[in-house]
């Protein structure tokens, strides 16, 4: 996949610009220090892993995947 | 089409010259406008000073982008090391599904949990024959009526799904994207009514079903975009992509363009998955890590790896809760990941050749891993042994 690159230096200028205007977008943007985002990604996992199946089992009668006597289609 | 150089269709009055002309967005000072085409290449080299060169402009960007932390750290780990460590994992396999005839490249789970569809190499994909030879994509609809899939035939199809086996189901399909390369990765988005796609040819684009019409295009990736993962829906409107740039990039869906690049992978990104809550997603590369970046801190915050992992990871997913990140490797091998202490919890064996795909099921029972091996593999928990801590006397 090649673009259609003509030795233009006002194209290759124009892109430089686009690339230094998204970067300057992106650094603008508002960051939350990785101190508390790290907790909070730590908070959400310890709220929910009551509810995760494959780290507290789900009791047999209820895990739909248990042995039982009939098979999957394959459609 | 949708290509690299494809310009959004939209016709109106130029926001400089007023003329009537077809409008691409441009930004000035971070607020967006409308310029035609004239206008926009004008402005791209006005202002030029003296001394501006292209030299210049590229060191700038460099300067821009080193203030963006780009070393990996371990900030994740050290926070969670009060967390009580996970116990041992047995895993069994409950389900072997071996109906392909070929390496099976790419699986979804229908949202009813009980329905997978899944694609292959060579003409084969669910009981529909496409024609082409690799199908590398395929999706389910949310309502679960549908599928799309695509690979090299450069197209997103989509097929209603019907159980009546007389039924031909290759004659209702509707082809709904195009590229100019493969077809990497596919997604519905919320609803049936649109599909988000990814392209050999660098780009992203969302397609509306019905129409088959081009909505966004999503141009930023140097290279062959391989993956694509959409948030969860309560976090709004965006998507992550990885490549073969080593970016994975996440965009807003509805201007088209990219809020936060992310570059500290080796090699090329084969997968990508949000986090369970949306603030984060994860990604698996043939670098043979897998990495955690954190969207509001706007960085790496973990990365998964060992020295005797060496082969690339294909497919990553989280388990419900998040504290799991299932990774399907290049040497056949499932590695289980304590997403927040940085160590492996597991490693799973069984597929006899590489894992291609890789799922947790949406009710988060069980997952299934696809392989070059023709099979596809369900597993689920069986139990867990509790962690026995020795403790210091004194």
């Amino acid at each position: 996949m090649k673009e259609v690159m003509s030795n233009n230096s006002t194209t290759s200028i124009s892109q430089a610009r686009k690339a230094v205007e998204q970067l300057k977008m992106e650094a603008c943007m508002d960051r939350v220090k990785v101190s508390q985002a790290a907790a909070d990604l730590l908070a959400y996992c310890e709220a929910h892993v009551r509810e995760d199946p494959l780290i507290i089992p789900v009791p047999a009668s209820e895990n739909p995947f248990r042995e039982k006597k009939f098979f999957c289609t394959i459609l | 089409m949708c290509d690299q150089t494809f310009l959004v269709n939209v016709f109106g009055s130029c926001d400089k010259c007023f003329k009537q002309r077809a409008l691409r967005p441009v930004f000035k000072k971070s607020q967006q406008l409308s310029y035609c085409s004239t206008c926009a290449e004008i402005m791209a080299t006005e202002g030029l000073h003296e001394n501006e060169t292209l030299a210049s402009l590229k060191s700038e960007a460099e300067k821009v982008q080193k203030k963006k932390a780009k070393r990996h750290c371990f900030v994740l780990h050290q926070v969670a090391e009060r967390v009580e460590a996970l116990g041992q994992f047995v895993m069994k396999t409950r389900r072997t599904l071996k109906g392909h005839g070929n390496k099976v490249l790419c699986m979804d789970w229908c949202k009813d949990k009980r329905r997978i569809v899944s694609s292959s190499q060579v003409c084969h994909e669910h009981a529909v024959t496409m024609p082409c030879t690799w199908v590398m994509a395929c999706a389910y609809a949310p309502s679960g009526c549908a599928i799309a899939c695509g690979g090299l035939d450069n197209k997103c199809s989509v097929y209603p799904l019907t159980f009546d086996k007389n039924e031909n189901m290759a004659a209702k399909k509707k082809s709904v994207a195009m590229h100019t390369n493969y077809l990497s990765a596919c997604s519905f988005t919320n609803s049936d009514m649109q599909i988000l796609t990814a392209s050999g040819d660098g780009t992203c684009a969302l397609w509306d079903v019905e129409s088959g019409q081009l909505l966004q295009s999503f141009h930023g990736h140097g290279a062959d975009v391989l993956c694509l993962d959409l948030a969860p829906s309560e976090t709004g409107n965006t998507f992550v992509s990885g490549g073969c740039d080593k970016k994975a990039m996440v965009w807003d869906m509805r201007s088209g363009q990219c809020v936060q690049a992310f570059e500290t992978h080796e090699s090329d990104i084969n997968s990508v998955r949000y986090y369970p809550s949306g603030d984060a997603f994860a990604s698996g590369s043939d670098d043979a890590t897998c990495r955690l970046y954190d969207l509001r801190a706007d960085r790496e915050v973990a990365i998964y790896s060992k020295e005797s992992i060496i082969f690339g990871a294909s497919s990553v997913d989280f388990s419900l809760s998040g504290r799991l990140l299932f990774a399907g490797y290049n040497d056949y091998t499932i590695n289980v990941w304590d997403v927040l202490k940085g160590s492996r919890v597991s490693i799973l064996f069984g597929h006899e050749n590489r894992v291609s795909t890789l799922r947790v099921s949406p009710d988060g029972t069980a997952f299934c891993s696809g392989s070059w091996d023709h099979t596809l593999r369900v597993r689920g928990m069986v139990f867990c042994f509790p962690v026995c801590e020795r403790r210091e006397d004194g």
